[in-house]
């Protein structure tokens, strides 16, 4: 029987616990961005080293499975004497692989401009801040903004691998409410119906953000 | 801090048969993800809203939720409907049906590249709805989504490391049971990203190389 | 220039108070026309009045909201059910208009296949001909296009006016009965336009039944036995191109005209060309 109490009985733990999930994927989010403007920066600059490095940083962590990242972070931080609560080593880590997704996004979006319109504003006069600021950015923003709502969505299903350090989070608390009630089926599905709107809610929140760019695309 | 990298050349066997294991779970999950995202495609784009439907409800939803809750669902959930399936088959069903849901999408967005015009000069030929797919649909859109599936395949090599937290013996697990038997994490867990780092990036450039050599032939075709 | 018809025989296109609608908006408001064996149609009107939309409509490529089209006698497209229609099954249609040949504005070949590939490649699959036979057929339609050296070419590899030969080779190697042009010359370079109309021209000298959307007013003068005028989604006039180009009074065609010469008139005419 598919046991519909159990569901009851445990949603407001978990919901409790999906705060956290929603807490720690946005702090990467946000953490994970300011790195990739930085990995992206170094990657678009003149400097040699500098696109070096952001090649290497991006290839790392784009080419090493989170989990295993996870892992090094969870035990070999304490190991070169790094003692940080096991919530702030995952986010952190969470933070460096998204930054990796970011810098490349960022990277596609400066790209993307037509040189034409960067053309036409030297053309006009503008100075090489005022490009970045009034052409540059404000474009790369529009360009890539369905690719950042995308990483975060990303993200939110990415932290669910925390639990694995033992981080308390939504899987993490579905795992022990799903082996100490031997309901595992009606858990994790509620479990997974929780991330499904979380994600849906952040969808839509980027739809709408896109919508209003379109409407000044309309003009 | 002491670094013994004896560890590893003395578990040499566990660890190789754990690569293996995880290159077969990858291989066998992409390619049955190929097929289910095809299929999900053709049937969306090509009969009526009541198959489509559910099948957009399954894209959305392995889309919308963790790998590692839908392993959750299918390895610790499957007894409630009779599949008491083992670690490694729940692992690649869910590696299958996650991919499926982002291959379908690719196949999709490739379907409708095709211009409009060739689907309808070809139906003017009187040439079936299948033959269209299989003659003037899929061999072009299949170059312009190859970066897609290539990426997605790659991807997916990284997810089979979620598959050790439901005890598939592959090489994550192999490598944090060494680590936590012998307490040597350092070297163990720098091997193991070192190793599938070196797998994606040639991977990575084997995708690449193939992608140029279609693009010669595209150049060559579209010239 | 090919005058044959007998007004009695059965139209083999037969377009009977055909509407079109996209949303709220009406691009065809009961449409009649008839065209006979041999007939060459040249069908002309300003952008947007819906003369690609109607044969689109012939062709099924669109479906007509009201109104019936009969191809050779047979409804296209829908079955009448006690005063109701129905839309028929996809292979039904292909049934029916098996016998249209169609040439598209932007010609529509399939770029990963050779110009012989295009045009065998419909023989083998949608009329079963085995790959030497369609081969054969296929070089036939490509020399009687004049691209006899041109087979083995990629589409992007030829011109657009090769291009839109294939096309034609294409539509042809299907053996239609009648061949349906959508602006077949309007994507093409003007140096282009000549090598595809005269192809045309050949066409219709040989009796082939066409209907042809055209801005090409001089193709429409010398080779048409019926233009149509098309304005607003209705057929504002229609006759022998004599009939239409000097005679009809209706003021849209007569702008229609005056804007077409003056956009292509390079020389006020040629009385006033200096003596050498």
């Amino acid at each position: 029987m598919f046991n519909t109490a159990i569901i009851v009985k445990s949603l407001p733990m978990l919901l409790e616990a999906s705060v956290w999930t929603v807490v720690y994927s946005l702090t990467s989010v946000a953490i994970g961005f300011c790195i990739g403007t930085l990995m992206c920066a170094a990657g678009l600059s003149q400097s040699r080293p500098m696109r070096a490095l952001a090649a290497f940083y991006v290839s790392f962590f784009r080419g090493v499975p989170l989990l295993v990242q996870l892992l090094i972070s969870y035990y070999c931080l304490p190991l070169i004497g790094v003692n940080v609560p096991s919530s702030v080593a995952a986010v952190g880590t969470l933070a460096l692989c998204t930054g990796a997704y970011i810098a490349e996004i960022l990277r596609g979006g400066f790209l993307g401009i037509p040189a034409g319109l960067i053309e036409a504003a030297r053309m006009v006069g503008l100075n090489r801040v005022q490009i970045l600021t009034r052409i540059e950015v404000p474009m790369a923003v529009r360009f890539t903004l369905p690719s950042l709502v995308n990483e975060t969505t990303m993200m939110v299903k990415a932290s669910s691998l925390i639990s694995v350090v033992g981080v308390l989070e939504l899987t993490r608390l579905a795992q022990n409410i799903a082996t100490s009630t031997f309901q595992p089926l009606e858990i994790y599905l509620t479990a997974g119906a929780i991330y499904f709107l979380i994600n849906g809610a952040i969808t839509l929140a980027g739809d709408f953000a896109e919508s209003r760019f379109r409407v000044e695309k309309a003009r | 801090m002491s670094f013994n990298p004896a560890i590893l050349t003395d578990n040499w066997r566990e660890i190789l048969d754990g690569m293996l294991l995880t290159i077969l779970i990858w291989v066998v999950g992409t390619a049955l993800g190929l097929v289910i995202g095809l299929v999900v495609a053709i049937v969306q784009l090509f009969t009526n809203r009541w198959f489509a439907a559910p099948l957009t409800f399954y894209v959305a939803l392995m889309r919308g939720t963790p790998f590692l809750i839908q392993l959750f669902v299918i390895y610790y959930g499957g007894p409630f409907f009779g599949l008491d399936l083992t670690p490694l088959v729940a692992g690649v069903a869910g590696l299958a049906l996650y991919g499926g849901a982002y291959f379908s999408e690719i196949f999709r967005a490739g379907f409708l590249s095709v211009p409009v015009g060739q689907i309808e000069a070809a139906r003017m030929m009187g040439i079936s709805r299948l033959a269209i797919v299989r003659h003037v649909q899929l061999p072009q859109m299949l170059v312009i989504i190859l970066p897609a599936l290539a990426n997605m395949t790659v991807l997916l090599s990284k997810e089979t490391a979620v598959l050790s937290v439901i005890t598939v013996n592959e090489l994550t697990s192999v490598i944090q049971s060494i680590g936590s038997t012998t307490f040597a994490f350092a070297e163990t867990l720098l091997f193991l990203a070192l190793v599938y780092w070196a797998f994606l990036e040639i991977v990575t450039a084997a995708a690449r190389r193939l992608e140029k050599r279609v693009g010669r032939f595209m150049l060559r075709t579209q010239g | 220039m090919n005058a044959k018809t007998n007004p009695n025989a059965r139209p083999i296109i037969d377009v009977r108070g055909v509407w079109k609608r996209f949303g709220t908006v009406d691009v065809l408001k009961g449409i009649d026309l008839a065209i006979r064996k041999s007939e060459v149609t040249c069908i002309i009107g300003p952008s947007g009045s819906g003369k690609s939309t109607l044969l689109r409509c012939i062709a099924f490529l669109e479906e007509y909201s009201e109104g019936e089209i009969y191809i050779e006698g047979e409804l296209l497209g829908f079955a009448l059910e006690g005063g109701r229609r129905r839309r028929v099954s996809d292979a039904e249609v292909a049934r029916v208009r098996r016998n249209i040949g169609f040439v598209f504005q932007q010609f529509n070949l399939w770029p990963h296949m050779t110009a012989l590939e295009n045009v065998a490649m419909p023989l083998k699959l949608a009329r079963g001909i085995p790959r030497e036979d369609a081969t054969k057929r296929a070089r036939a339609m490509l020399d009687k296009v004049g691209l006899t050296n041109r087979a083995e070419a990629y589409p992007s590899q030829l011109s657009g006016g090769q291009q839109q030969r294939v096309g034609i080779a294409r539509a042809l190697a299907m053996e239609p009965h009648i061949m349906l042009f959508d602006e077949p010359t309007s994507a093409l370079d003007p140096e282009l336009v000549g090598e595809v109309l005269q192809v045309m021209r050949d066409l219709a000298s040989e009796g082939m039944t066409m209907a042809v959307v055209t801005h090409e007013m001089g193709f429409a003068a010398q080779v048409a036995d019926t233009v149509v005028f098309i304005d607003h989604g209705v057929i504002a006039a229609s006759g022998s191109p004599e009939q239409v180009f000097r005679r009809e009074e209706n003021p849209r065609l007569r702008q229609f005209l005056q804007n077409y010469f003056e956009r292509n008139v390079f020389w006020q005419t040629t009385d006033e060309v200096p003596a050498p």
